[in-house]
């Protein structure tokens, strides 16, 4: 099976990865205040890591159950974690 | 395009390591796997006997003990730290290498490929793999009774930060180390087995096997997979932090200010509390990995034996799934003593409550299933119903242990302790002695005795809630958990006869077992020869003979045209159709 | 089979045909993905929720040189990643020279990260930290950021080995497009994980309110 894949359209979402990545690099130049830093961030991680999936690990030219079967679950169990968070400070003991 | 290739007709290895050792075949590892767990539940019953022995007589010299553990008893006597350790290697070898192992990598890979029409699994070799590699998961753990110390203290949850710290008591070095080592090894198995499964039922399923015809066992492994690749994932994780904690001098799990035996310690900045929202993460999800495949099969069973189509079949299989989802959200519940927010406990807790809600469902379709059949009271439909008993009675005690306030006093109590053993211990090893009178003839060719396995089944029954239900009661009276002797509570003098019971209970229920035992080995040479469809069941692993050729379906892929519970269908000769029968 | 292919296609789940219309050693990969990435979210979770915790979280990177190293090591990891894109187009079409040069090319970016990371590594060690302690405070920050970025390194040496071996074979005529295209998947993963540990543990070391 031979088929003849353009190149283009990796070549840009290459391009925008770069872009996005110097974007995060120049919000740390700039001391950006950090919970806006952090938002900022992760929002612009998750773009890229869209951008990679979608693209380079073609998810975007497979079925579409694939992405219902891999991703949902995932992001679900990883937003969970944040339930840990409101516990963080809690139980540790200071000093010595 | 990638069409699944033609079928050829294999032959089996010839030699012999290749063939039962090394073997790729699936139903072969599915035996070891059987093995194993048979072999790991025959340990850890051993132990939980001598657990009850001591709990009963503190202070019997007895030379056994001695003999198997020479520092832990000597004279006899067994030590509080050698009491702890026992109660470790119990846990964790029952919650990881019997729950887990038997119905999911067990049955599931003997029957998962037959009953979808399958020649194998879609992995054969990361199947040996991920057998061989929870074999070397038990070695290494039976190997902490060996070195020095001892085997670890902590319980099957293994809290830091004693956990961590290998000062922290005689089993809490090398011992600790190989525990984590272990489990690491066998969340890593567990995760080939997991990527296996779940592969094999997207891809591998035969014409006309849609998602609908599933036979409800293969949706309780599919959805056990499912969830074990989501969650041991991060108790791996998890583990190496513990063992870099304590080998490579991190804090993770160590808070600062720490002082034991006497020295204060370097560790400084760590948190025990993230290890327990980390393994429960685990955990709880855990607990379900354990009892699922047993649901699917007690669904299978009471519909074979009612000879009724499974009442709701769609509910059920909504259920499980909504099971799966609700089992991440709740572990908090094991926490509720932590001292985390009451916000987070309220949250907790009624998440908790709503897995009654799809549990429920269950069990009213499984009694639906029985209601109005013509019940053949075989002992798979016996075993299959004392699940559905026990499952209740444990799901019970859930409700009360959900509640943050009843929780605030009955947490680390017996009550704890009869809970799970109920729902999760007990349920789970009926689901798996059903399982066993179920496809013993499709596994050996032969049949087990069924007047042994009837005395076996109402023997057992009775013995269970003998232990189970006044261990609530001593729970309910205050009597901690995890503790070696209770004579030194004034307060729990009075319980002292409750406990004498449960032990008695115990040695009795145990002693039942070799029915099983002796009904298992000698039917698997002398019990009377099997047809390939004793049961008359529809699924397709009673298409073939019994035991099932090396490569299943003898080089003819089969196709699937009925639903897998056809029982009692009007206008045909029998009372029920072949899934492959047109 | 009286099934025709188009109506297999019509009901991609009616069994006796795969339903992603892949390979199963594809879809084994994305799911060992999914259980990959619940690893590393574990550990960058138990990052944040260590690093809320601390009193005061050391910030030692700062934009030059540490944080514009990490910035060259996040584009040398990019470009492999397009490299691989490139070996898999040419496997696909059928061209195995081209695809053993680009693999090639991507092994040598993950060995450029590796030797970039490395060197970083002993910079901070010659300053003093470890797993353990570090001259800035908090001991956590060596731990997570040691664990972090080890694990993750130890993924990308993998991938530099597995890719070797693809390599290898493809350039003996073994291995079909799908493999290489299975053995891309990883690196993209590895790749990807990198898009958050980057931002969380180098960009973000500053201090938090
Ligand atoms: C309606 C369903 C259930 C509810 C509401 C429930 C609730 C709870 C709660 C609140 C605890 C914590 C008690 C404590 O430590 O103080 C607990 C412990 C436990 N549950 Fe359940 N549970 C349910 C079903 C199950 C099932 C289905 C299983 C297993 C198949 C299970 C296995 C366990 C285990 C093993 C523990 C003890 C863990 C330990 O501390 O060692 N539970 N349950
Ligand atoms: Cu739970």
């Amino acid at each position: 099976m031979t088929a003849h894949v353009p190149v283009r359209p990796f070549a840009l979402v290459l391009g925008l990865l770069l872009v996005l990545t110097v974007a995060e690099v120049v919000l740390a130049y700039f001391h950006v205040p950090p919970a806006m830093m952090l938002t900022a961030l992760l929002g612009l991680s998750v773009l890229k890591a869209g951008y990679i999936m979608a693209y380079f690990m073609h998810l975007k030219f497979e079925r579409f159950g694939l992405f219902l079967l891999l991703v949902p679950a995932t992001v679900f169990c990883i937003l969970l974690f944040l339930g840990f968070l409101p516990d963080a400070g809690r139980g540790m003991m200071e000093g010595a | 395009m990638s069409e699944p290739a033609a079928v050829p007709v294999h032959h089996a290895p010839r030699g012999f390591v290749r063939r039962y050792i090394f073997s790729t075949d699936h139903k072969v590892i599915g035996l070891q796997y059987f093995f194993l767990a048979l072999f790991s539940v025959l340990v850890g019953m051993l132990l939980s006997l001598a657990m009850r022995y001591h709990l009963t007589n503190p202070d019997a010299k007895v030379r056994l003990f001695e003999m198997l553990w020479p520092d832990g008893a000597a004279g006899g006597l067994m030590t509080p730290e050698l009491y702890l350790s026992l109660m470790t290697i119990h846990g964790t070898i029952m919650v990881f290498f019997v729950l887990t192992t038997a119905p999911q990598s067990g049955f599931g890979n003997y029957f998962l490929p037959l009953q979808i029409g399958a020649e194998d699994m879609a992995f054969p070799v990361l199947n040996m793999l991920s057998f061989w590699t929870t074999f070397l998961a038990l070695v290494v753990l039976l190997a902490a009774f060996f070195v020095e110390g001892g085997a670890p203290l902590g319980g099957w949850t293994a809290y830091p930060p004693l956990s961590a710290i290998p000062a922290a008591g005689p089993g809490q070095g090398m011992g600790m180390t190989l525990w984590i080592a272990s489990v690491g090894l066998f969340c890593v198995a567990s995760l080939m087995g997991a990527i296996n499964f779940i592969t094999t039922i997207i891809d591998l399923r035969c014409t006309g096997m849609t998602l609908a015809r599933m036979p409800l066992t293969v949706w309780g492994w599919f959805v056990t997979a499912i969830i074990s690749l989501l969650a041991f994932g991060v108790l791996l994780a998890a583990a190496v932090l513990l063992l870099l904690d304590r080998g490579a001098g991190t804090s993770f799990y160590v808070p600062g200010g720490l002082i034991v035996n006497d020295r204060l310690l370097d560790h400084k900045g760590g948190s025990p509390l993230l290890w327990q929202h980390l393994f429960w993460f685990f955990g709880h999800p855990e607990v379900y990995i354990a009892i699922l495949p047993g649901m699917g099969l007690v669904s299978q069973v009471l519909s074979v034996f009612a000879r009724k189509p499974v009442f709701g079949y769609k509910a059920m299989v909504t259920a499980m799934l909504a099971i799966a989802v609700l089992g991440f959200v709740v572990w908090g519940h094991h926490m509720f003593v932590s001292g985390m927010s009451p916000y987070s406990a309220i949250a907790f807790s009624v998440l908790t409550m709503t897995i009654g809600v799809p549990s429920a469902i269950k069990t009213f379709n499984w009694i639906g299933t029985l209601w109005g059949g013509s019940i053949r009271f075989e002992t798979p439909l016996l075993f299959a119903a004392g699940f559905v008993s026990l499952f209740v009675a444990g799901g019970i005690s859930g409700i009360f242990l959900g509640q943050p306030t009843l929780d605030l006093y009955l947490h680390d109590t017996y009550f704890v302790v009869a809970h799970f053993h109920m729902i999760m211990g007990v349920a789970a090893i009926f689901g798996i002695f059903a399982a066993t009178y179920y496809w013993f003839p499709k596994m050996f060719g032969r049949s087990m005795h069924s007047a042994l396995g009837k005395a076996h089944f109402y023997l057992t029954f009775i013995g269970v809630y003998l232990i189970f239900v006044p261990m609530h009661s001593v729970g309910l009276a205050g009597n901690p958990r995890r503790y070696p002797d209770f004579k030194e509570f004034e307060f729990l003098a009075e319980l002292g006869g409750a406990h004498t019971f449960i032990s008695l209970a115990a040695y009795f229920t145990a002693a039942v077992q070799l029915l099983f035992l002796a009904n298992l080995f000698w039917s698997m040479w002398k019990g009377r020869p099997a047809a390939a469809n004793p049961w008359e069941a529809t699924t397709l692993e009673w298409t073939v003979a019994s035991p099932p050729p090396h490569d299943n379906f003898g080089g003819v892929t089969p196709q699937v045209h009925q639903g897998a519970y056809e029982y009692s269908v009007p206008g045909r000769s029998r009372d029920y159709v072949m899934q492959s029968e047109p | 089979m009286s099934v025709s292919k188009a109506a297999v296609l019509d009901r991609p789940w009616a069994g006796g045909t795969r339903p992603f219309a892949m390979g199963s050693k594809k879809l084994g990969m994305w799911l060992f993905i999914v259980s990959d990435t619940l690893t590393f979210a574990t550990l960058l979770i138990v990052y944040t929720y260590l690093r809320m915790a601390a009193p005061s979280w050391p910030t030692p990177f700062h934009f030059s040189p540490g944080i514009l190293f990490a910035t060259v090591m996040t584009f040398v990891l990019l470009a492999s990643s397009f490299t691989m894109v490139l070996g898999v187009r040419a496997m696909s079409e059928g061209d195995r020279k081209a695809a053993v040069r680009w693999i090639g090319a991507t092994m040598t970016g993950g060995l450029l990260f590796i030797a970039l990371h490395l060197t970083e590594w002993r910079s901070l060690i010659a300053e003093g930290m470890r797993p353990f302690s570090n001259p800035w405070g908090d001991p956590l920050f060596g731990a997570t950021f040691f664990t972090i970025t080890g694990l993750h390194m130890t993924h990308v040496a993998a991938g530099v080995l597995y890719l070797g071996v693809i390599a290898a074979g493809v350039a003996r005529g073994r291995f079909s497009a799908e493999d290489v295209e299975v053995s891309g998947l990883y690196w993209h993963f590895v790749d990807l994980v990198w898009m958050f540990v980057f931002p969380l543990v180098y960009l973000m070391s500053v201090s938090l309110p």
